[in-house]
């Protein structure tokens, strides 16, 4: 390797270890390294903006933009609220009944959106149905924030994640809907059962006290219905321009900004009001990023790590697959998922290569990246988005859920999702 | 006009007041904001207005507005019932009550600083304090802008008597004048004190 790119790898693992650490903020870190690498001469302005594969991948970042736009004006009709008090009151004070149905709601919903939006709006109805009943919204907290990673597995808008694998792979909407959707299913009764076994079974809501939840009017919380009416059209029919990508080849990122423009004439809500709603710093982190890592693949580093890793796997893609997957679910926990997977992509895709017309011992091994990284968020309160934000509500609210309290369900709930996915995978690329 | 002219008397709370008893002296007298006083004397917060009316809003609700929508009558009205046993100390520690910066002007401030000093902290109450950092009074929202309307050519009596009588002592408060400070401020028990040390010690009469 040349010196600027010894030098680019030090500046990578220099700013990952600033990101994993927290000792700046992502952000920071992630354009402090994308900055270095400029110094360093490890990329340029055409390489950095212009080239998917060594700079930003604005595919990524337009979808995320979109979807952050269209989920914004969404939130505002008020559904979100109406259907989780609607599952409060179903459950008729049963609290395992309360918990499941939440758990379903928001795996759906983050299946749909993306995880950190799903659990900002799940979050705060929870507390105010605990809140009622005078319970612990802690064990719900926690069941949500890992029910929001599992259901965002499902799908390619799910979790950041899959947005860059699919980007960097070229898998549709439908890909993940075939690979993982069925999966996720068995996962999630997988996850409903430990839910049970983790805090369903303690839990006691005083009869007295449930009556309370019917007294809750959750339809006023939808402020406009015609509004929402027309919003629920627009999500449909991006969902449809998703799954009909083979049809028409109109990219995803764009499917979602023609979506997000369709949902801000449809409401006609004021600019300040969409682009609050807009999470500037994850683009922003998203594209220092992109730029950190398109930098190692500018100066070969991506290159000669895939032909060392190509040399070593041979034709064990089995092996490949499953090292994925455990070593995935493993860094996962320990450092941020976007992160992980915006690096580890152009390594897999130099080792097994694009989507189109792969075999599937190799689709596997891209299968296993996403079951790994999307699921192994679970196992920390740091592993993914949704679990630090799920721990900042309920910190703000009083109810403090420290790292370890996370951590020692989080790692049982991902041991066994992780143990679950394996024979699934080998079943489906490999038996 | 300076801030030592401008500034007035008003009751503040410590940190033992409970939160309902923070409203009821704010609604009592007016208030646009209420100032907390610690063990010293020493002012350690000012809790305009918004956030009075924040101390019934839960997280949850300020997190997702469009809850508030779904409670019923019974139901909204029982947290204002949860304010009696919160202390405002209470609210400050848990982080409900910000006090990280304290909108405060000097004696000799003139009126252009204390409207500065209200619109950077967006508070409608500042501080007036001396250089020990001994709370003088508080100008008030409604008397820096009855000064802003005289320095700008309008007169009335209601504006002259706005100017010349602390909010304290305006009649119809429930209780009147001088009366009214004295129950606000003679019993040790009694978590609601004066600010400024005592009576009309902070000026406020031109």
């Amino acid at each position: 390797m040349t010196v600027t790119a010894w030098l680019a790898l030090v500046v990578f693992v220099a700013a990952y270890a600033l990101i994993a650490t927290e000792k700046v903020h992502r952000v920071k870190a992630a354009l402090g390294g994308a900055a270095a690498m400029v110094i360093i001469g490890a990329t340029r302005g055409h390489s950095a903006f212009f080239s998917e594969s060594t700079g930003v991948d604005w595919n990524v970042v337009f979808l995320l933009l979109g979807m952050m736009i269209i989920v914004g004006v969404l939130r505002t009709t008020g559904i979100f609220e109406f259907v989780a008090i609607w599952a409060a009151k179903a459950s008729k004070g049963r609290p395992f009944r309360m918990m499941a149905l939440l758990v379903v709601i928001t795996a759906v919903a983050s299946a749909l959106l993306d995880n950190v939006t799903t659990v900002l709006l799940i979050a705060p109805v929870t507390i105010l149905v605990c809140d009622r009943v005078r319970i612990s919204p802690i064990p719900f907290l926690l069941a949500e924030a890992m029910a929001s990673n599992i259901g965002g597995t499902a799908t390619l808008i799910g979790d950041p994640p899959n947005i860059i694998i699919a980007s960097r792979a070229g898998f549709s909407f439908n890909d993940f809907l075939v690979h993982l959707a069925p999966l996720v299913v068995v996962l999630l009764v997988i996850f409903v059962g430990l839910c049970w076994l983790l805090w369903g079974r303690s839990l006691h809501i005083d009869p007295a006290r449930a009556a309370a939840l019917q007294g809750l009017r959750g339809r006023d919380a939808i402020t406009d219905r015609a509004l929402l009416g027309r919003l629920g059209g627009v999500l449909l029919l991006v969902l449809i321009g998703f799954a009909t990508h083979t049809v028409h080849h109109i990219e995803p990122s764009l499917i979602a900004m023609l979506g997000a423009g369709a949902s801000i004439l449809v409401s006609k809500a004021d600019q300040s009001d969409f682009l609050r709603e807009v999470e500037w710093e994850t683009l922003v982190f998203f594209a220092g990023l992109f730029i950190m890592v398109g930098a190692l693949v500018e100066q070969g580093v991506i290159g000669q790590l895939a032909v060392a890793l190509t040399g070593a796997v041979g034709d064990q893609y089995l092996a490949a697959a499953m090292v994925m997957l455990f070593g995935s679910a493993a860094l996962s926990g320990i450092v941020d998922n976007i992160p992980y997977v915006a690096t580890m992509s152009p390594l897999v895709l130099d080792l097994v290569g694009p989507a189109e017309g792969l075999p599937p011992p190799k689709q596997g091994v891209w299968w296993a990246l996403a079951l790994g990284a999307d699921l192994g968020g679970n196992a920390t309160a740091v592993g993914a988005s949704a679990n630090v934000v799920v721990t900042g509500i309920a910190k703000r609210n009083g109810h403090p859920i420290s790292f370890w309290e996370f951590t020692k369900y989080g790692l049982v709930v991902t041991v066994v999702t992780i143990v679950a996915a394996a024979p699934y995978l080998y079943w489906r690329y490999y038996a | 006009m300076r801030a030592r002219d401008l500034a007035e008397i008003v009751p503040t709370a410590t940190r033992d007041t409970t939160g309902a008893e923070a409203v009821h002296i704010a609604a009592e007298y007016r208030l646009s904001a209420l100032a907390v006083v610690g063990p010293e004397g020493l002012p350690i917060a000012l809790l305009p207005g918004s956030q009075l009316l924040a101390l019934v809003v839960p997280p949850y609700v300020r997190d997702d507005p469009q809850l508030a929508h779904v409670f019923s009558e019974d139901a909204a009205e029982e947290f204002c019932g949860r304010l009696a046993s919160t202390t405002i100390g209470a609210l400050i520690d848990e982080g409900m009550v910000s006090v990280k910066r304290l909108p405060a002007v000097g004696p000799d401030d003139t009126i252009l600083e204390i409207a500065t000093a209200m619109v950077e902290h967006h508070c409608p109450q500042v501080l007036v304090r001396d250089a020990d950092g001994a709370m003088l009074g508080v100008v008030t929202l409604s008397r820096a802008l009855a000064a802003i309307a005289r320095l700008a050519g309008e007169d009335s009596p209601g504006l002259r008597t706005r100017l010349d009588v602390d909010l304290v002592d305006l009649p119809n408060l429930g209780h009147t004048g001088q009366d009214s400070m004295d129950a606000a401020a003679v019993s040790p028990a009694d978590p609601v004190q004066r600010s400024g040390g005592g009576p009309n010690s902070g000026g406020g009469t031109p």
